[in-house]
């Protein structure tokens, strides 16, 4: 079973949030409000991993203007099923 | 007392954050047709984190959820804290009904009439304490007993279902018009309304203009009404002629709902 997961669309004011297996823990954000809203993103992505005690996972955010509750959303979600694939 | 009902898809944060725009009365954040089953808990997270932090004011808001049992208890996990009007149950029949019961969730709810089960209980169903309403879901209705939609094959579905709501004093809500023509759209929700529906499900933001306008009581309705408790008020009785008709409480009753309905939707240049 690929151990990659991705929710979410890249229609406007959504955002794709990927995870996939890393070596160490990394964050990639691709947004088009890169100057006004990346260290919030980026906060709101680390805060969640960290609540979530997700390690050696490449986390790749394409936001297309979400909001706050949508890139939470959608990383919940992501969370919760590549949680299901490792652990069974 | 809402004229129009739009279901917007639970899983797309474009529709859930334009919700007070579309001019809806109610909003029925879907969570069943609209939603693949995969992404179920993708429509859970977004709906349940937009409500706690976006919820519109002065919108009444439901949330369809599943009639499968694992799906409906998913759901309705999602929805404890939440701030809404009620749930809209599909499929709604007295099986369906106790499914609900067993979550011992606490919501209002609208039942979706669209199986014929449903359709045979639907007096027992409108009278059961948890419901505040009934839609008419005729496309489901239609697949399952096999006619094909038209005024004459609505006609005893809308009837059946519209006495076993008004008998409960609860609301009933007719069935989407599911072509995005304008004139079909008329043609049907006026069908309704001369049966006595007040209100009508969308399931296209353009579909609400129609349906607001279509289920506003008319100016000379609310002339009518308004000469009617007028009347009522001046001479302190509950029966009396006006203009060649006899008035009694019915009549006066439907008065002033009709008065409270146009107020609270502004019919142009009256009140």
């Amino acid at each position: 079973m690929p151990k990659t997961v991705s929710v979410g669309t890249l229609e406007s004011s959504d955002c794709m949030m990927t995870i996939k297996p890393h070596h160490t823990t990394v964050i990639t954000i691709h947004t088009v409000v890169h100057e006004a809203f990346y260290d919030h993103i980026k906060q709101t992505i680390d805060k969640m991993i960290a609540a979530h005690n997700l390690k050696n996972v490449h986390v790749i955010c394409e936001d297309k203007g979400a909001l706050d509750y949508t890139i939470r959303a959608r990383l919940k979600t992501a969370i919760e099923r590549y949680k299901d694939i490792i652990h069974g | 007392m809402a004229r129009s009902y739009l279901f917007i898809p639970g899983n797309v944060p474009r529709m859930l954050q334009n919700m007070d725009v579309f001019d809806a009365d109610a909003v029925i954040i879907d969570f069943e047709d609209a939603v693949s089953l995969t992404d179920k808990d993708e429509a859970r997270h977004l709906t349940q984190l937009f409500l706690r932090d976006h919820l519109p004011p002065s919108l009444d808001i439901y949330v369809r959820i599943n009639s499968d049992a694992q799906l409906m208890k998913d759901d309705l996990i999602a929805l404890e804290t939440l701030d809404i009007q009620g749930i809209v149950l599909p499929k709604c029949d007295q099986d369906t009904l106790k499914e609900y019961e067993a979550s011992q969730a606490n919501f209002r709810v609208i039942g979706i009439i669209e199986t014929p089960q449903g359709m045979i209980e639907v007096e027992k169903t409108a009278m059961h304490p948890c419901i505040d309403g009934l839609i008419l879901g005729a496309e489901d209705l239609k697949k399952e007993m096999g006619f094909t939609r038209s005024s004459q094959t609505l006609y005893y579905p809308r009837q059946r279902l519209l006495y076993a709501a008004k008998a409960a004093n609860i609301k009933a809500i007719d069935t989407p018009f599911t072509h995005l023509d304008e004139s079909g759209l008329s043609e049907d929700a006026c069908e309704a309304a001369a049966l006595g529906y007040e209100s009508k499900c969308a399931i296209h933001p353009n579909q609400v203009p129609t349906i607001n306008q279509l289920f506003l009581p008319s100016e000379a309705d609310l002339m009518a009404a308004l000469k009617i408790v007028k009347k009522h008020e001046q001479t302190n009785s509950m029966r009396f002629s006006l203009d060649g008709k006899m008035i009694d409480k019915p009549v006066i009753d439907a008065a002033k709902q009709l008065i409270e309905k146009s107020k609270r939707y502004g019919v142009k240049g009256v009140l």
